[in-house]
């Protein structure tokens, strides 16, 4: 037992997913707990929050999978965007969480790669699920690939890209965050 | 057989409107034979396949259809069923490809539709398949500025009397510009509302300042989107136009300014503005000065189930869609333009989208209001406007006094009975195209 695969892994690699591990759930809390302002300031000012599309495509083809940068997407958002959206929920109008979901985020499969440039690329899987009015739900299934900074001694979301395992998705709108 | 059935569903004189029409089955099973059967139905655009040999998969109502550029460069609406059982020869949304090979017994087809390959075909089938015979079906196929259309009947009129003077005020979008436009998409999602409900949206103006504030109102705090109440609605200079089946809103204002569309700003405008005055000569060259000036598309439906440009209500049933949202793009317009327009058509439309994410629990409560045997019993109300629409001087079709109108839906529910209670093509009525489609832009771009 004296294989490259079966040595623990380096404290400092633990101590660092041991923290993101807990960032990602108390990410989960504030938005199953519907604390958006508090989720919004996990993100950096120059954060692109980004959801492609997903298409059928063979195997050979796998490339082409997702829409690219600059393609049309589910969602391409800056900070601004991400804001408007909270602020709307805000307004008492937005009609597709007014009465709110009942949403239940759970993260997991955390990969964080260190880089060079001090930021952690973090990769997690996600299983959400939205119940709504009286009897709608869905299951949202899919991973989150993240650039994550320290700002200040945090961490925040720098870049997010979010690929949901869906080609038509299943659901009457995607009003929830991922 | 027993004898068709009569619709009356749209009172005229009153605007009642009788909501079973959106949850009845058999009615649901009737439109796909004499509506979705019959008319041009928008499929795709030209950009979405430009090389030879590329096809993209789109539907003609339920039914899956492959359109395809051949070797030759002609375009194609191919049925995506093997003509031995029934199975899929494509299950790729897009791609290259000069044949489709069924996977189920490898019937083979060209991108043209023809069959060209049957495994055991002399010793299976000791010769004796008619294989000319057993091409993929094929729809006509004609196109409108890029965008493609296909129709199952070989009787319908062409897409050019189909459009009619539609396509007056469709130009000022879609053929304004030398270089034409480029599609982005599909988003695609499923909706628990009939499809009718999505496109008589279209032209209800009168839903956008209660379904919409809480959007429109931080849009216009944060990014300075010009403000949407009723006041703002009521005052509009905008009208609506009933051309041919089509529903029309525009912008009908001679002040020299790009009609607001999702993405412009308060930092960008300028450079809106600056596009709009630059590519003004080009416009007018194509479309006449009335046009180039006077009159901007806003919302609109191409019958049947074609909404806001290049966006498609896909019936899955009377109480289901699936909704495709692209973006059309003027090809040639500057790089910053493009991208302000893509991102603010996926942050306000698409099933994420600001706008549209409010849109969908009131619309699945009109079909559900539909399905319920006391309420369903109660009328929709679609009075609004009633006597204030007719002929105008200087635009075509039946023109309202006002933006906030019902007078598109009715008429929308009236096209319907007409496809419906007609026993073909020739029972279908057809408004000549009167408008003087002045400039040099024609149906080919």
């Amino acid at each position: 037992m004296t294989s490259e695969s079966s040595r623990p892994a380096q404290p400092a690699q633990q101590a660092l997913w041991f923290e993101l591990m807990q960032f990602y759930i108390r990410e989960a809390w504030l938005l199953d707990e519907r604390r958006l302002r508090e989720w919004l300031d996990l993100f950096t000012d120059d954060v692109l929050y980004f959801m492609p599309r997903r298409k059928n495509v063979l195997r050979r083809e796998l490339h082409r999978e997702l829409s690219e940068l600059g393609d049309l997407a589910i969602l391409e958002e800056d900070k601004r965007y991400l804001e408007m959206r909270v602020a709307r929920l805000e307004t008492g109008m937005a009609w597709a969480e007014d009465p709110p979901s009942r949403t239940r985020h759970l993260i997991g499969n955390l990969e964080a790669t260190p880089q060079a440039n001090g930021e952690v690329t973090a990769r997690t899987a996600f299983l959400v699920y939205r119940s709504h009015l009286e009897t709608d739900h869905q299951l949202l299934s899919g991973c989150r690939d993240d650039v994550l900074r320290k700002v200040n001694g945090a961490w925040k979301v720098a870049r997010r890209t979010i690929v949901l395992d869906a080609n038509v998705l299943l659901d009457k709108n995607l009003s929830v965050f991922l | 057989m027993a004898a068709a059935r009569k619709y009356a569903v749209i009172d005229p004189a009153t605007g009642k409107l009788d909501r079973r029409i959106f949850s009845d089955q058999a009615v649901y099973d009737d439109e796909m034979e004499k509506i979705f059967g019959r008319a041009w139905l928008m499929i795709g655009h030209e950009s979405l396949v430009p090389a030879p040999d590329d096809f993209f998969h789109t539907y003609m109502g339920e039914d899956p259809v492959i359109l395809t550029r051949d070797g030759e460069g002609r375009l194609h609406a191919l049925l995506n069923m093997c003509r031995h059982r029934g199975n899929r020869v494509v299950r790729c949304d897009d791609g290259n490809a000069k044949r489709f090979m069924c996977s189920y017994h490898g019937w083979t087809y060209r991108n043209d539709g023809a069959l060209e390959h049957v495994p055991g075909e002399s010793e299976a089938y000791y010769g004796a398949l008619d294989k000319a015979a057993l091409g993929l079906v094929e729809a006509r196929v004609e196109t409108y500025a890029g965008i493609v259309f296909a129709t199952w009947d070989k009787s319908a009129p062409s897409l050019e009397a189909y459009l009619g003077d539609a396509r007056w005020y469709l130009d000022t979008v879609f053929n304004r510009r030398d270089g034409g436009t480029e599609a982005l998409g599909p988003m695609k999602w499923l909706e628990p509302v009939n499809w009718k409900t999505l496109v008589d949206n279209c032209s209800d103006n009168y839903h956008v300042p209660t379904s919409h504030l809480s959007s429109a109102r931080v849009q216009t705090r944060a990014i300075g989107r010009p403000p949407l109440s009723h006041q703002d609605q009521f005052a509009s200079p905008s009208k609506h136009a009933f051309v041919n089946g089509h529903s029309i809103t525009f912008r009908d204002a001679d002040d020299n300014r790009p009609r607001y569309v999702h993405g412009m700003t308060a930092e960008n405008l300028s450079l809106f503005q600056q596009h709009h005055e630059a590519t003004m000569p080009e416009v007018e060259r194509r479309l006449g000065a009335l046009r180039a000036h006077r009159v901007q598309l806003g919302n609109h439906s191409i019958f049947p189930n074609g909404i806001l440009g290049l966006r498609l209500a896909l019936p899955r049933g009377p109480l289901k869609t699936e909704f495709w949202h692209f973006v059309l793009l003027e090809r040639d317009a500057p790089e910053e333009i493009k991208r302000a327009l893509r991102i603010g058509s996926q942050a306000n439309n698409g099933a994420a989208g600001m706008f549209e994410q409010d849109d969908v629990d009131n619309w699945r409560q009109v079909t559900e209001a539909s399905t319920r045997h006391f309420g369903r019993r109660h009328k929709q109300d679609l009075s609004m406007g009633l006597g204030h629409a007719g002929a105008h001087p200087d635009y075509p079709g039946l023109v309202s006094e006002r933006y906030i109108s019902e007078n598109n839906q009715r008429l929308f529910y009236r096209r319907w009975e007409e496809f419906m209670n007609a026993e073909s093509w020739a029972d279908i009525p057809l408004d000549p195209i009167k408008a003087c489609f002045a400039g040099a832009a024609t149906m080919r771009g």
